[in-house]
């Protein structure tokens, strides 16, 4: 055993270069002032105190959670029906779908992404169309419509992947079963395939939640320059502004909102799959 | 039993799937409260036969008559049936009070209601208190009454049962057979049990349908289908059984292994051909000379309640050859760079004309190689003068390097026993072999028919016979130079024997049965 453990320490020392010490490096710098270098540390609460009295700061922070859950909750009611139609289809037909789902995650973001510039600006694709149909241009780009638009575009596969797996794990019996006992087939999706794909709805959920709420490309170029969500600012503190402990503050409060979301999702996810473990004890 | 409590007819039930046939027309009637059991190897049809009773799949072609009413059009949740699923298929998201409840809340009954059915059922099943535990944390055998809870609980007018024994093991298998004939007999309803399991369905059925390939074999009940099975296929299936074909010489009377024999079954043509079966525990072994068979015990076989005795009343038929073993047969060249071998071989005078150089190289098993790499050489040359007469004819094999050796074809004509009682043939050849290839030989028995080329077949149609003894007496591990025999021997009439007598291996005896033990059917075209 001793000698299969070693083989572990280039992992461990791999984990700590690459993801300990520059997250402890973040702490360290949210909380210490500016301008000084390790040896003289001052500690402050400052960076934290600056960003939760600022009320520009505090909406961006809203209005990026406000957009984050949008996005998702966009993703789950298109991204179920895609994936309960590509789980319910003959297997070469299946692997067809999954395939056009995944294709487009081959082309680099960036390029996505301003491709819908070009379709959504004053005179872009859409426009032209609607012109077409004699019917009066509308402002799309840069607006919190093609923000949303861009990220459910851009996150939305892993929304389908993950509810389309555990739809394509479920054990077919038990839809039969359903059937049988005089459920009919809304009933038998409400009562059985709903909540048996739930776990694959909350990873979802989470997949799609987590790079929405921090996501900085998407609104800057769907949104344009004076668009600002909570990941834009971070960006902005550590490469305009050169704030690095105030970027560092921000980062930490991300990452503690995202720790609490996650932490919420597992127990909306347990609350159903162990629900009756736990009465089972009682 | 009339029209009335006929409560499930199919008629004239045909599936395909993608042109392949898995159910030809079936046709059955099923009665209230009947045990009827769909018995029949993987693949016969049975599930798929459920699946369309259930509503699951639907039929290419004839109708399911439910209580009078065609269903054929409806979907499973409007049929009066409910199923008990091979894997139990209880959802793994709800308790067992959940699972029970879930028809009846689907009915949308009265929570008040609700509750008293379920705590019926759990009473019913033996799982009292086991409402608010997890489904999956349950063993096997309690998943399994949950499931026939879930689904009895909807009181159904027939539950059907798909193999829902097949995943627990033999002894909880045994406690749920009469858990679930006591189960049918408390409800009173339909059940329609699918197995392969012919113990099972012989213990628990009021009527079994035997299939096969999508087709009813026989319909009846335990004692019917074991004691007058249909065809070879039945009496195959359901318990074990010794099956001889004969020749019902007229109603009464019929002839297997050259002898006459009363029996019980009329209504045959006169000399039809016949498959006659004997249960092996109907056979009662007495002395030699007082039964109405004589023969050897073969095996014993201790199997707990009985011993199985296999006694052969009729021996094979035997050919014996000889076997010529020499010490060496190879030749090495004069700078001993490279080594020849080759043996003599016999040939059956029919078969000289098809004699061509591959042929002979592969019989007489010719090979050269350099005793230094071990590499194979080519034979270059292959010279030989032979006619299609009686007589050794010598063959020389040489390499590119002139290292030869001669040896001899031997055209004899084939050793060939017939044995016209038994409808058979077997032959063999005289062989030549080395000490080393018999020594190295691992799997002796089967060389050893390789080298005779022995063969046996029918007489009738020169199907194939399975040659089932080799004997010899010599030991392969300590073989020298001579020649010893092998004999050669088709299986001959075995018959399985059930008693609580013990017998010993070899000994003489003879066997004795009554008219009614003898049961004779019609043979089958398969």
């Amino acid at each position: 055993m001793k000698t299969w453990k070693r083989l572990t320490y280039p992992y461990i020392f791999w984990m700590m270069v690459m993801v300990v010490i520059p997250m402890l490096l973040i702490v360290m710098y949210a909380f210490t002032k500016a301008g000084n270098d390790v040896a003289t540390l001052q500690f402050t609460f400052d960076n934290f105190v600056h960003f939760f009295t600022d009320a520009d700061f505090l909406s961006t922070l809203w209005i990026s959670l406000r957009i984050a859950l949008v996005t998702t909750v966009l993703c789950v009611f298109i991204g179920y029906p895609i994936a309960y139609l590509i789980a319910n289809s003959k297997p070469q037909r299946r692997n067809l779908y999954i395939l056009l789902i995944t294709l487009p995650m081959w082309i680099n973001m960036l390029v996505r992404t301003y491709a819908w510039i070009g379709i959504l600006s004053d005179n872009g694709l859409v426009n032209h169309v609607l012109q077409w149909f004699g019917l009066a241009p509308q402002k799309l780009l840069y607006t919190d419509f093609s923000v949303i638009l861009g990220m459910v575009y851009n996150f939305i596969p892993f929304m389908i992947l993950q509810i389309e797996s555990s739809l394509a794990k479920m054990d077919r019996s038990l839809l039969d079963a359903a059937n049988d006992l005089g459920a009919n087939r809304w009933q038998r999706f409400c009562k059985v395939t709903l909540p048996l794909s739930l776990p694959g709805v909350v990873s979802g959920i989470t997949l799609v939640f987590l790079p929405a709420v921090s996501s900085f490309v998407i609104p800057k170029l769907l949104g344009g320059g004076g668009y600002m969500l909570i990941g834009n600012v971070i960006e902005n503190q550590f490469i305009t502004v050169g704030e690095w402990n105030f970027g560092s503050a921000i980062s930490m409060v991300m990452a503690v909102i995202i720790m609490i979301s996650m932490v919420v999702t597992r127990k909306l996810d347990k609350s159903d799959e162990g629900l009756t473990r736990k009465r089972g004890k009682v | 039993m009339t029209e009335n409590n006929c409560l499930i007819r199919f008629r004239n039930i045909v599936k395909d799937f993608d042109g392949q046939l898995v159910l030809k027309g079936i046709s059955l009637d099923i009665y209230e409260n009947e045990f009827v059991t769909l018995l029949g190897p993987s693949g016969c049809g049975k599930t798929t036969l459920l699946r369309i009773l259930a509503g699951f799949l639907r039929q290419s072609e004839g109708a399911v008559i439910f209580a009078g009413q065609d269903i054929s059009e409806l979907p499973p949740y409007q049929r009066e049936l409910n199923t008990v699923f091979q894997k139990y298929a209880l959802f793994p998201h709800m308790n067992v009070y959940e699972n029970i409840a879930f028809g009846l809340k689907i009915k949308k009954m009265s929570k008040d209601v609700i509750e008293q059915k379920v705590l019926k059922m759990l009473k019913l099943i033996n799982l009292e208190g086991y409402e608010k535990r997890d489904v999956t944390l349950l063993s096997g055998g309690q998943q399994q009454r949950i499931a026939i809870a879930r689904a009895l609980v909807n009181e159904p007018k027939v539950l059907l049962l798909d193999e829902p024994l097949a995943a627990l093991d033999l002894k909880l298998r045994k406690e749920m057979q009469y858990e679930l004939k006591r189960i049918q007999q408390e409800v009173g309803i339909t059940f329609i049990y699918v197995t392969h399991d012919q113990e099972e369905a012989l213990t628990m059925s009021d009527k079994i349908v035997v299939m096969k390939d999508g087709e009813i074999q026989q319909v009846g009940s335990p004692i019917d289908i074991y004691n007058e099975p249909q065809n070879r296929y039945v009496a195959n299936f359901i318990g074990e059984s010794n099956i001889i074909p004969g020749v019902m010489l007229k109603d009464y009377k019929v002839r297997f292994d050259d002898m006459n024999f009363e029996c019980v079954d009329f209504g045959f043509k006169d000399n039809e051909a016949v498959d006659v079966v004997i249960r092996p525990e109907d056979l009662d072994i007495v002395a030699e000379n007082s039964g109405k068979l004589n023969g050897v015990v073969k095996s014993v076989l201790f199997k707990g309640v009985h011993y199985e005795i296999m006694v052969e009343t009729v021996p094979g038929t035997t050919v014996s050859v000889k076997m010529i073993v020499t010490k060496e047969h190879d030749v090495a060249s004069s700078d001993a760079k490279e080594r020849i071998s080759a043996n003599s071989f016999f040939v059956d005078l029919e078969d000289v004309k098809e004699l061509n150089d591959a042929e002979i190289i592969a019989r007489a098993d010719a090979q050269a190689w350099d005793p230094e790499s071990d590499e194979y050489l080519s034979i270059s040359k292959i010279e030989y003068d032979i006619k299609a007469e009686i007589g050794n004819y010598p063959v020389t094999f040489s390499t590119v390097g002139g290292t030869e050796i001669t040896v001899n074809i031997m055209v004899v004509e084939q050793q060939y026993v017939e044995n016209k009682k038994k409808n058979e043939a077997i032959s063999a050849f005289n062989f030549f072999k080395t000490v080393d290839e018999i020594k190295e030989s691992v799997a002796i028995d089967t060389d050893l028919k390789t080298w005779a080329n022995a063969q046996g077949w029918k007489l009738s149609d020169e199907s194939d016979v399975e040659i089932e003894d080799v004997e010899y007496d010599f030991d392969p591990d300590t073989i020298t130079a001579g020649v010893y025999e092998v004999s050669f021997s088709t299986k001959g009439r075995v018959l399985k024997v059930h008693t609580t007598d013990l017998s010993e291996e070899g000994a003489e005896i003879g066997l004795n049965f009554q008219p009614e033990d003898i049961h004779v059917m019609s043979k089958v075209g398969y």
